[in-house]
């Protein structure tokens, strides 16, 4: 696979993003608390066969090298879903480069400053979806940094959340490919549903059982240019949407 | 291949993808892919894509980012014609 070149940001940038590293170190038993108090305290989910997963994480994380990990997106804490399911809060605590940074829609998750605020001490690079093109490539440019840097990337390929309830492979955001490239990342795709998940909503049901699987996935192409990051998208959602085939024969 | 002519070429490619009939009625190379004609964000990579058929050329990544209006798709792709 053909990769581009890491796209080079001003020193000013890179002090910026070091300082939120480390920042969402020092908050990390907040945040991290806060999560597990959210998703088993009040929404009550029950995760089933995280063992094996987070076992599987940890050694894809210890082999090195910029990871991303492409997931299914049904409800608008999916990145919380995951991040919890790939890791234990305790372990993240000691390990919180493993903790994934997200790109959430800037206009949907960002537009108070307490919302940037939160995003922030998450681990979160708003981006604006369907602004400019210097606005999406300036945020894209910085999760590759990121990423490069030995952090951990969280990203929706659907570019949303389906419609359908199922991985829909007519989605395929050109970016995520794009970012495999000049991330030189491995892909991590995760899929992730709670049984009582039918279509997609905006928080899991309460006690909702939460199943997820994960597969390391190494895309390929001999395409060059836009092509190239497109078909990596490609691949990228048709894997989920074959690992959402296995979780329902699963089922 | 003149500028006038690829301009030809690339509103007959934007049209399809077009969701403001009003702003292509009056298009000109200042007016804006997104916020004018309304071409939806996911969909400027098909859109590119159906460029570098067109007139058999290769638009790297990073090109993508320069264009906003009619007119960087004009000049992106006379560059790329030489």
């Amino acid at each position: 696979m053909e990769e581009i070149a890491a796209p080079s940001l001003p020193r000013r940038v890179r002090v910026q993003l070091g300082l939120q590293r480390v920042l969402c170190v020092l908050l990390s038993p907040l945040t991290l608390g806060a999560t597990a108090l959210g998703l088993r305290g009040f929404l009550r989910l029950r995760f089933v066969g995280l063992g094996p997963l987070r076992t599987a994480y940890r050694g894809d994380r210890a082999e090195g090298g910029p990871l991303l990990v492409c997931a299914n997106h049904l409800t608008m804490i999916d990145s919380f879903l995951i991040a919890y399911a790939l890791g234990a809060p305790s372990w993240y605590l000691f390990h919180p480069r493993a903790v994934p940074w997200n790109v959430p829609d800037r206009t949907v998750f960002a537009e108070r400053r307490w919302q940037r605020l939160l995003l922030y001490a998450f681990k979160c690079l708003p981006i604006e979806r369907g602004g400019t093109r210097s606005s999406v490539a300036g945020t894209l440019a910085r999760f590759t940094h990121l990423l490069r840097s030995g952090g951990v990337g969280m990203v929706f390929p659907e570019g949303g959340r389906s419609r359908s309830g199922c991985v829909e492979l007519d989605s395929a955001a050109w970016g995520v490919g794009r970012v495999v490239r000049g991330g030189g990342c491995r892909v991590l795709c995760v899929y992730l549903r709670g049984d009582a998940q039918k279509g997609y909503s905006a928080m899991p049901a309460r006690g909702d059982t939460i199943r997820a699987r994960m597969s390391l996935f190494e895309p390929k192409t001999d395409l060059r240019g836009v092509r190239a990051s497109r078909e990596i998208s490609r691949q990228i959602l048709t894997r989920l949407a074959e690992m959402e085939a296995e979780h329902f024969a699963a089922a | 291949m003149n500028q006038e002519e690829i301009f030809e070429k690339v509103v007959k490619i934007l049209t399809p993808y077009v969701k403001n009939q009003d702003a292509l009625d009056s298009v000109g190379t200042s007016t804006h892919i997104l916020d004018e004609l309304k071409v939806n964000s996911a969909r400027l990579v098909d859109v590119v894509l159906e460029f570098e058929d067109a007139f058999d050329i290769e638009i790297a990544d990073e090109d993508v980012d320069k264009v906003e209006t009619v007119g960087n798709a004009v000049e992106l792709i006379a560059s790329k014609l030489g």
